[in-house]
């Protein structure tokens, strides 16, 4: 299950000086009805590049909308989100979103939905394809090149969806609950996936999520977030990769599950 | 009593006993699945045959078989009957193509604009409301009776059904997918061809299929009408009028058998365009 990767094959970002990301007083209302209902009031956060940001929430606290925001999908109605320093506005390569849904193309193979993640770029062809073969092997799908993805499992298609997301080496991946949708089993293992993918490729990480110890497990920083704004902003000390039943985790946990009560 | 004697009620010797059999080759069981097909027309073949053997006025209404086959000899042999099959053909395939390709851009113009919606959408709804009959005297002012009336009919027949599928089609463009491609900073041309046409496809193919049908009905249909020029319609029409059944009969069969391969090979191409889809 765990390719053997040189770490020089995906290019990692030797510099590291990318991927930063400066979040300042951000807000973000909807109209719903005609009725203002405000989402995120008042949110900063900084994060540093090459860290693993998680951020934690219930449901509906204005998590996966801050994301978004990143993202470049939607616009906040106040504030700034700066990347290495230039605000965002709109989608950008630098920026790579993965979904709780796998959202692959049915249509397309699994290469080919790779591939189109790679129609900006100049590269030949086979250079391309070789790209996409190394990033397959990444993910642990080597041999599913040409599967659709409705022959996928969940966590297949999963994978495949991260693959897409890396091709055109975003400085920061964004993830959106991208293990919500997958059985416990299959989530665990793909926690690890993602700590080793991320210890290659060393890019800023910043993935949602409203399991705790997924939270504790992958992030280098957890944000907390309440209805609207942050709660609290803890940092891990324990090292990469990292024990589940690393003792320093649990008063972390603890402390993170009073504050999501308290909210 | 032998039946029990001879599968005793254990699952396990009766599974022994199926086991024994070896089963048919695949080619076989295929064979035989397709042969079924044609018990009915063999034996519609025959019930004809004997029908027209009663008297002559059966015999001048039905006619014999080995009369049928041997005006079929005839019209092969002076090339009469590939000529009009293939006019026919001719005749169907542009009127689709014409009819089609403008049906699917007008669709997909309306699914991506709505004003475009606003300003066709009624005028359409009218238009389809009259039956191909209804265009007939007002082509026929316009154009006669040449191979531009019928080409129109054709192209108007298959028009219709094209413009619904695939503005149905393209309509159903998700959100989801949508965003991807914006994440992926995919170009327009891209957005459509990676993301919109693929999820209209599955539509415009049911269009496609239902505007073949229509358009190979109405070729017969004003070739029939028109009575001029070569065609299978054409052709019946001078039959009837000089009283040759047989050749009648040779035309209808020709229509049925040659709408049904067209019908065949979308079938193959509609299977292998959308064969990403999940399958039972």
């Amino acid at each position: 299950m765990n390719a053997i990767i040189d770490p020089r094959s995906i290019q990692a970002d030797s510099t590291s000086a990318v991927g930063g990301l400066a979040i300042r007083h951000v807000h973000k209302g909807f109209d719903i009805d005609g009725r203002k209902l405000s989402v995120l009031e008042d949110v900063s956060l900084t994060i540093a590049p090459g860290q693993f940001v998680s951020i934690v929430g219930a449901s509906g606290c204005g998590k996966s909308t801050l994301l978004r925001l990143i993202a470049g999908l939607e616009r906040q109605d106040s504030g700034d989100i700066l990347l290495d320093g230039v605000p965002v506005a709109g989608p950008g390569l630098d920026r790579g979103l993965i979904f709780q849904d796998h959202r692959l193309f049915p249509w397309l193979t699994v290469e080919q939905n790779v591939l189109l993640a790679l129609s900006n770029s100049d590269e030949a062809a086979t250079d391309k394809r070789a790209r996409v073969a190394t990033l397959l092997t990444l993910v642990g799908l080597d041999g599913f090149a040409q599967a659709f993805p409705h022959q996928l499992s969940g966590g297949m298609a999963q994978r495949a969806a991260i693959a897409r997301a890396l091709a055109p080496q975003p400085q920061v991946l964004l993830l959106d609950e991208p293990l919500g949708a997958l059985d416990a089993l299959t989530r665990l293992r793909l926690q690890s996936e993602l700590q080793r993918i991320w210890l290659t490729q060393r890019s800023t990480m910043i993935m949602v999520t409203h399991d705790v110890d997924e939270a504790l497990f992958l992030g280098d920083v957890i944000v907390v977030m309440q209805p609207g704004r942050i709660a609290r902003i803890l940092h891990v000390p324990s090292a990469h990769p990292r024990d589940r039943a690393d003792p320093a985790l649990t008063p972390l946990k603890a402390e993170i599950l009073s504050l999501l009560h308290a909210g | 009593m032998s039946l029990i004697a001879e599968f005793p009620p254990t699952s396990f010797v009766y599974a022994e006993r199926i086991e024994d059999h070896d089963p048919p080759p695949a080619w076989l069981v295929a064979l035989i699945k397709r042969a079924r097909g044609l018990v009915l027309p063999l034996l519609l073949a025959a019930a004809w045959h004997w029908a027209s053997s009663i008297d002559a006025s059966t015999a001048y209404a039905l006619v014999p078989l080995d009369q049928v086959w041997e005006r079929l000899l005839q019209l092969l042999s002076t090339g009469e009957l590939a000529i009009n099959a293939g006019s026919s053909l001719g005749r169907a395939l542009t009127g689709l193509a014409l009819g089609g390709v403008s049906g699917i851009l007008l669709g997909s113009l309306m699914a991506g604009f709505p004003l475009v919606e606003r300003l066709f959408g009624p005028l359409l709804q009218a238009f389809r409301q009259v039956p191909l009959l209804g265009w007939l005297p007002l082509v026929g002012l316009w154009l006669g009776s040449g191979e531009e009336a019928k080409q129109l009919l054709v192209a108007v027949a298959a028009f219709h059904p094209l413009l619904l599928n695939s503005y149905e089609g393209f309509a159903q463009a998700e959100k989801k997918h949508l965003e991807v491609g914006r994440v992926l900073m995919l170009s327009r041309w891209r957005s459509f061809r990676f993301i919109l046409l693929p999820t209209a496809l599955p539509s415009i193919l049911t269009g496609v299929g239902q505007a073949l049908a229509f358009a190979w009905i109405s070729t017969i249909g004003v070739e029939l009408l028109f009575g001029t020029g070569a065609g299978l319609g054409s052709l019946m029409h001078t039959a009837q009028m000089a009283g040759d059944m047989g050749v009648v009969l040779l035309c209808v069969i020709s229509i049925g058998l040659m709408g049904y391969g067209l019908n065949l090979i979308l079938s193959l191409v509609r299977a292998r365009l959308l064969r990403w889809r999940v399958t039972g």
